[in-house]
């Protein structure tokens, strides 16, 4: 479903200076897989998540998704992709202006779901990850485990083929995380492909799902029944 | 697919509204800076009916006067009249005044002046002399009237011809009220150039703190087209609100105030003018205001769409 093959991306400081983020990189995905991607802050996690994104370009390789070639997508065709992918960002990044409701209304309303659909399935998500009840506030009214829990209905309201979470539980207490990876292991068990990058050893070790390891750019472990292992 | 445009298009619609209201505060300054830049508009625009009554009061003012020879009868200087009237259908008006009438119009002129009257006596004889008043439309056929009158025959019945004594005076009028008008088409051009500019800027400035938002729109799939949409309605809506506030509040002070405004306006009636040209004023407006706001929200958007 997704390929990584000998994928590159090399950044070029203020100071001209190289910074290699991920070198030849190579492993696939296959559908309904959990993966977990584990390295230390600056292994290559994010930058391998933003290239499948087409939010960074490639240096050099390719990345497949679903026999499409990320690295040579029309713009077009780029937004008909990410619409395929549900994304948990590390920072959130909700809609401040928006409520918790128009947060998630907002994705099915970017594919063109009918406003039917839309108030039939709301309710149903928000009350999955628990934020039924604060479906008419902002998002600065909202906790951090709440803020989380919101980026999660919305990356999953659209029903994609894969969620993207990118440290999910990163900025969360111990009782938010294990919410948190419940809900993801409750969408996984749905059918849906779930990739999450973290460097939380205890949340991978509970999973006992595939690991990939990313130490300073370079893939170092590929493990289908891993351990956070260095 | 024609639904689906419907669908999003009333989405976009109230996503831009919905942003409009929600944002009170940047909205405010954008809509008071938008108005300033309507406001200076319509200034141009009452400013440019200004200058033309001033110039048209001004040409009002200047007249070209043929006096006749003593001798000469009314029925050729009437030929004269009809001659002017062929030659030249541009003259607005010519009027006939006898030798009787301008003392008539001498006396009633000083009636109040005993020197004027008591030196009228002395001379005893009618001095004043049978003239023809000329009045045009266009100032630059003055000169060929003139040289129309120093021609043969009628050279021979004229006494005297009133323009090359006011020549310099007419001359210098003219090419102030022309250098005024080039002046004025120059002045607003730069200032609408600059207001335009103040007000891209702000409207760029406003986008710009939503640089994260269009991101995130970005990268949920959102098109293009969808994230840019709400963003040239608020431009749209800035423009519509920036011109009714203008209007509303332009015409409530001219509607209290113009009675006093006659006064400094050498008795230009500006709500007149706002009234009878209302309909151009307010399509320049919204021309003006809606191409600013939207333009200025598609190049701004434009910068954050290539995430």
């Amino acid at each position: 479903m997704i390929k990584f093959k000998n994928v590159t991306k090399i950044y070029c400081s203020v100071n001209s200076e190289q910074i290699t983020a991920l070198e030849n990189v190579s492993f696939d995905i296959q559908p309904k897989e959990f993966v977990s991607i584990v390295g230390k802050s600056g292994a290559g996690k994010t930058t391998l998540i933003k290239l499948l994104m087409g939010e960074e370009k490639l240096t050099s390789g390719e990345i497949f998704f679903d026999g499409i070639n990320v690295s040579k997508i029309k713009p077009k065709e780029l937004q008909e992709l990410r619409r395929r992918i549900g994304v948990v960002f590390q920072d959130y990044k909700l809609l401040p202006t928006k409520t918790v409701y128009e947060n998630v209304s907002y994705v099915m309303q970017v594919i063109g779901t009918s406003d039917i659909d839309i108030k039939r399935d709301i309710p149903q998500v928000l009350e999955m990850v628990g934020l039924d009840q604060r479906a008419f506030n902002f998002p600065c009214e909202l906790s951090g485990g709440e803020q989380q829990r919101l980026a999660i209905a919305r990356a999953l309201i659209h029903r994609p083929e894969v969620i993207i979470a990118d440290e999910p539980t990163g900025n969360l207490d111990v009782y938010n995380t294990f919410e948190i990876v419940n809900l993801l292991k409750k969408i996984h068990n749905f059918g849906t492909t779930i990739i999450l990058a973290t460097h939380d050893k205890t949340i991978v070790d509970s999973l006992k799902k595939r690991v990939i390891a990313l130490n300073e750019g370079k893939l170092i472990r590929d493990d289908h029944n891993g351990n956070f292992i260095f | 697919m024609f639904s689906n445009f419907i669908t999003n298009l009333k989405r976009i619609i109230f996503f831009g509204w919905q942003s409009l209201s929600r944002n009170k505060g940047l909205s405010f300054g954008v809509i008071f800076i938008m108005s300033v830049a309507v406001l200076l508009i319509t200034s141009l625009f009452l400013f440019q009916g200004f200058s033309e009554f001033l110039i048209s009061e001004a040409q009002k003012k200047v007249d070209i006067s043929v006096y006749f020879k003593k001798n000469i009868t009314p029925e050729k200087i009437f030929a004269v009249e009809s001659d002017l009237r062929q030659t030249f259908p541009k003259v607005e008006n010519i009027e006939y005044i006898s030798q009787e009438k301008a003392l008539e119009i001498f006396k009633e002129k000083h009636k109040d002046d005993t020197l004027y009257l008591d030196a009228l006596k002395e001379v005893g004889d009618n001095p004043f002399l049978a003239s023809l008043n000329i009045k045009t439309n266009d100032p630059n056929i003055y000169s060929q009237i003139s040289n129309f009158l120093g021609r043969e025959p009628t050279e021979d019945l004229i006494e005297k011809v009133s323009y090359y004594q006011n020549k310099k005076v007419i001359d210098k009028l003219f090419s102030f009220t022309n250098n005024m008008k080039k002046g004025g088409i120059v002045l607003s051009v730069i200032l609408a150039l600059l207001i335009a500019l103040i007000t891209f800027n702000t409207v760029k400035l406003t986008i710009g703190s939503f640089k994260e938002e269009i991101s995130t729109m970005r990268l949920v799939g959102a098109s293009n087209w969808f994230i840019r949409g709400p963003f040239l309605i608020q431009g749209l809506l800035y423009g519509i609100i920036s011109v009714l506030i203008v209007d509303i509040v332009l015409f409530s002070v001219l509607y209290f105030l113009n009675p006093k405004l006659g006064n400094w306006f050498l008795d230009f009636n500006l709500l007149n003018y706002f009234k009878t040209n209302f309909f151009l004023l307010v399509s320049v407006q919204f021309i003006f205001s809606v191409i600013l706001g939207v333009f200025s929200s598609f190049i701004a958007v434009h910068r954050y769409l290539k995430i």
